[in-house]
């Protein structure tokens, strides 16, 4: 399916751009692990209803190295905790700082998958409807930051083709292949480097950021997206008031706390579930009913 | 594919060689530490370990070690004698001591900072910053705060330490110097 069947493409791009800041905002400076593994499995079924479950596997094979890789280096250099597991050249590793690294796994992985959910979403074009009239240059800078890697990827593909049609790189080590990849990496930062100062060039002489320049655009402004925007305020209010109130505190060091479970941290809980699966329950309520709708014909 | 052999021995020495530099000890083989016997003959010092800043300071204290609840009345090792071996330095006193009564400690290491001297980051779960964001430890000597770490100073037969926690730069121990900011 194309990302533009989407029904949460379809929603005007402010209220996106306040939902994707607030999900990935409230992610990021979160520690404690209930509302971690709401953000990691909301994340995930957000993907999933974006992607096909191959590329999800596919990215899977990187992402899980590096989440052991963050979670065996915290306790490496952080050596707080009141259950020492054994020492290392005299400091302690702990139980507390092991959890702590898995902690942050979690964390920095449900931000990648929020990440991957935005620049699907909100392409440059939303972006750059939102903020292109207010900080042209910026937004220019941004939206050519976020589509980098993507483009990165397809112009890494085409250079390495090219260079295997002149005959190069045909060997069988792997040290050699590490090598090759390497100079076609540093063909790639040229190429950007000449590409960015192009996209530039070709912005200002099109008259990007001018006074009275006018965007072509279809967004237009819906009740549903003052429904979004409403719904993820007042989520955001409550998860707030969670975090500045202590309710769903959580500490690690030096003693592990227990788990908030009271009626006031569920409704934390529970207000940080509705903002986070809002997207991936409308496309399955989407997916249900194209479904219905095909049987029907 | 030859390239590819000598590479991956290459890799597996350099393991090799990371594996040989830790020193990986159990947690009873850590504390499991002998403190010498005092003889008539033997050269000793006295150890402190105090805290009792923190309790004038108790609303900046850290929540998660407020409720570990481990300061007490501030004192946290009571002037204990130990035995000087040849070449102790303040640092191995405090190790062997911490070790001897359980005590957790963690340092940084002199190879890890560009002091080139053990720095203390935390005794008894109370670390740097935990009491307000000028606070950490300190040492003193017969009642003088030494201006370099802790590792380098080597102690004489009769030396008095004391390990203070400071939550304002030394100002309420006795200890702050001037220009101490611009270091």
């Amino acid at each position: 399916m194309n990302d533009k069947m989407k029904i949460f493409n379809t929603y005007h791009p402010l209220g996106l751009f306040i939902y994707f800041a607030s999900a990935i905002v409230i992610t990021m400076f979160m520690i404690n692990p209930v509302m971690l593994t709401i953000a990691i499995i909301s994340g995930i079924a957000f993907v999933l209803t974006l992607t096909d479950i191959r590329t999800f596997l596919k990215n899977l094979a990187y992402e899980i190295p590096f989440f052991i890789l963050i979670a065996l280096t915290n306790p490496l250099f952080s050596h707080n905790g009141v259950t020492p597991l054994f020492f290392l050249n005299g400091n302690a590793v702990t139980l507390e700082a092991v959890l702590y690294g898995l902690d942050m796994g979690i964390m920095i992985l449900g931000v990648i998958y929020w990440c991957k959910c935005y620049s699907i979403i909100v392409d440059s074009e939303k972006f750059i409807y939102l903020f292109g009239k207010a900080i042209p240059k910026l937004s220019l800078v941004l939206s050519m930051a976020l589509k980098f890697v993507p483009v990165f990827k397809r112009q890494y593909r085409k250079i390495s083709d090219a260079q295997k049609c002149f005959g190069y790189y045909a060997t069988d080590s792997y040290f050699d292949k590490i090598r090759n990849a390497l100079r076609v990496f540093s063909c790639l930062i040229t190429w950007s480097l000449e590409s960015s100062i192009d996209t530039s060039v070709a912005m200002k002489a099109k008259g990007y950021g001018l006074k009275g320049r006018t965007h072509f655009h279809n967004f237009r402004f819906h009740i549903r997206d003052l429904f979004l925007i409403a719904v993820t305020l007042f989520m955001d209010i409550v998860v707030f008031t969670g975090i500045g109130t202590d309710i769903i505190d959580f500490r690690f060091y030096p003693k592990i706390t227990q788990i908030n479970l009271n009626a006031e941290s569920i409704a934390v809980y529970g207000a940080f579930i509705i903002l986070m699966f809002m997207p991936a329950f409308l496309e399955i309520k989407e997916k249900i009913k194209w479904k219905y709708y095909v049987e029907r014909i | 594919m030859k390239k590819d052999l000598l590479i991956i021995g290459f890799i597996v020495l350099l393991i090799a060689v990371l594996i040989n530099g830790t020193n990986i000890q159990s947690v009873d083989e850590y504390y499991l530490t002998h403190a010498d016997d005092i003889q008539e003959d033997s050269e000793t010092v006295f150890l402190t370990i105090r805290c009792d800043t923190v309790l004038d300071n108790i609303e900046d204290l850290d929540k998660g070690v407020a409720e570990l609840n481990n300061i007490g009345d501030g004192i946290i090792l009571d002037r204990v004698e130990y035995v000087l071996r040849k070449g102790d330095t303040v640092f191995d006193i405090l190790d062997r001591a911490t070790r001897y009564n359980k005590i957790q400690m963690e340092y940084q290491g002199s190879k890890e900072n560009s002091y080139g001297t053990v720095y203390i980051k935390g005794i008894n779960y109370l670390y740097e910053f935990s009491c307000g964001e000028l606070s950490g430890w300190m040492y003193m000597v017969n009642g003088e705060f030494p201006r370099y770490g802790c590792s380098r100073y080597e102690l004489k037969d009769g030396d008095e330490i004391v390990w203070v926690y400071t939550c304002n730069l030394g100002k309420d121990v006795g200890g702050y110097m001037a220009g101490d900011e611009n270091e």
